[in-house]
């Protein structure tokens, strides 16, 4: 038994060194000191950081993934809260295929998402702009603000906002004062998972983005068709230590995990 | 009671109908607008007419082009084959590792799962970065094997074993999760009536665990297989040129040949084989749970 449990505990983990170790050795190469790469370690450097701080076109696309993050989860945290308010709260018919068709954009592949847009925007006979772009990223983050709040709603206890509304607040002020701090943890959650899932996409992003509405995943690809480095590597890192850091807070301060 | 306005009774929750119609409206719309009638467009436009295809109205010539050619026939096989694959060896790791991470307290399992995350918030570029690093023959894996003379060069990227390493690692913690949870519902009950009848660890498993943890398997292995043939990064970076798969035949098709029609085509073979086989595991997973 002690040996089943000592063996267990060791494939267990191996495989987390599987699942870490792609990102922890982004993090080793990104401060080796040697230029061609990749190499065996020489000596710990932050150059590479101070490089990345100093390259325009990384500095210009993380702004711009900011910028699509922060809207398409904006978006996709309101719709998802008004469309899971609407199912958790009401006995609707058809309720079940509307939840079903609402979370559906998750299996379709993003490269086909974006392609479709792709059409839309030349049908239309548009330019690729914001819009576009954003437009694909609210649709892809959606189902997971979704799924969070009705999650979140399915604990709240409806009779709180029953009770607000017999003391004569009407609906719109029983739903701003009563439920929505009592979900304020699945709204902050949905929106900080969307944000960030919107901002590491490259798939969706690859036909939408011209030159000026370039993120940060689009430079990183364009970057990465003609060399690997260093810089990329210090760029590569500070997203992953940005979304562990993200995470562990949103996990530490709301006992929530984004996850599983 | 009779003095009761029954009249206002229907009306009240007309109200309240409606206006949990108008709050599903706008998400409604949104998917409706920005990714239905464009996967209809899509749609459309692979039974299009196109500079390499040329025909009347509509038709189907885009796909039977697409099936004529043992290339394009090998992408939809690969894609297939590393589908399927990767999906078998992320249930074959995750399951042991999800039934260990079963057994921790909550406390440090809850801990674990956080851990889980990381790669699926990072995504996908970031990743298959670490991937392109540790493969490759001068990488700190391979690296030093190859140098001293102890391995010839495996050159991995660039095959579909690089991709397939590369998915099974995007996938697995999405499986370890969704099985864990099918496990976590199994009551303790059973297991201990198992056990205080007798039952040692191994048959307590293939009579109690492992049949209750079917539906977990199931629905690990319909996400497996979706994200499987989802990816598009790690088939670009791992596989490259050389071993395109649906999706980065897409890609091909409007960033290199200019060819929307045979991209919508492509595309809309990847959307069906999905259905397709989702659907297959899902009736599978009606007969096994009933």
């Amino acid at each position: 038994m002690i040996a089943l449990h000592f063996f267990s505990r060791l494939y267990l983990g191996l495989v987390y060194l599987f699942v870490i170790g792609p990102m922890l050795i982004i993090i080793i190469d990104s401060l080796n000191s040697a230029t061609s790469f990749p190499s065996p370690f020489e000596t710990v450097t932050l150059r590479w950081y101070v490089a990345v701080l100093r390259h325009d076109e990384f500095l210009t696309a993380m702004r711009v993934s900011a910028i699509v993050a922060a809207l398409a989860a904006t978006i996709a945290t309101v719709l998802g809260f008004l469309a899971a308010y609407a199912l958790v709260r009401y006995p609707l018919r058809g309720e079940n295929a509307i939840a079903t068709f609402l979370l559906a954009p998750i299996l379709v592949p993003q490269i086909v998402i974006g392609l479709a847009m792709l059409q839309l925007l030349a049908l239309l006979g548009v330019q690729l702009t914001l819009a576009g772009l954003v437009a694909v990223h609210t649709i892809y983050v959606m189902p997971f603000t979704l799924r969070l709040v009705m999650t979140g709603l399915a604990r709240f206890d409806f009779g709180l906002e029953e009770a607000a509304l017999s003391l004569g607040a009407g609906r719109l002020r029983a739903v701003r004062y009563v439920t929505l701090p009592l979900v304020r943890t699945a709204l902050i959650a949905g929106f900080v998972f969307a944000f960030i899932l919107s901002f590491v996409n490259l798939p969706l992003s690859l036909f939408l983005t011209n030159p000026s509405t370039a993120t940060l995943p689009i430079v990183m690809f364009a970057y990465m068709e003609s060399r690997i480095d260093p810089l990329v590597a210090a760029v590569a890192s500070m997203v992953v230590v940005a979304a562990v850091a993200i995470t562990v807070t949103v996990e530490r301060a709301f006992r929530l995990r984004l996850l599983g | 009671m009779a003095t009761l306005p029954l009249e206002v009774v229907p009306r009240a929750a007309d109200t309240v109908r409606w206006s949990a119609y108008a709050g599903l409206a706008p998400a409604v719309a949104f998917v409706l607008l920005l990714l239905a009638l464009p996967l209809a467009a899509t749609a459309y436009l692979s039974l299009s007419p196109n500079v390499l295809i040329q025909f009347e109205g509509l038709g189907l010539d885009n796909f039977r082009y697409l099936l004529s050619k043992a290339y394009y026939v090998d992408v939809l096989v690969r894609t297939l084959r590393t589908s399927f694959l990767v999906t078998l060896l992320a249930l074959l790791l995750g399951y042991p590792a999800a039934y260990v991470l079963k057994g921790l307290s909550e406390r440090v399992g809850s801990t674990m799962i956080v851990g889980l995350t990381f790669p699926i918030l990072t995504g996908p570029l970031v990743v298959v970065l670490g991937w392109m690093i540790l493969l490759s023959d001068g990488g700190p894996l391979l690296g030093p094997l190859v140098r001293r003379g102890l391995l010839a060069p495996l050159r991995l990227l660039g095959t579909e074993t690089a991709i397939v390493i590369g998915l099974v690692h995007f996938t697995l913690p999405f499986v370890i999760l969704t099985v864990l949870s099918s496990l976590k519902q199994i009551p303790n009950d059973l297991i201990e009536a198992a056990h205080s009848l007798g039952a040692g660890p191994v048959r307590m498993f293939f009579r109690i665990v492992w049949p209750l943890s079917l539906p977990g398997v199931i629905s690990a292995s319909i996400i497996a297989f979706s994200l499987a043939a989802s990816a598009y990064v790690s088939p670009h970076y791992l596989g490259g040129a050389t071993q395109l798969t649906l999706t980065t035949l897409v890609a091909q098709f409007i960033l290199a040949t200019f060819n929307s029609e045979l991209a919508a085509a492509a595309a809309v073979v990847l959307l069906v084989m999905m259905v397709v086989i989702i659907f297959a595991f899902t009736k599978l997973m009606s007969r096994l749970v009933r």
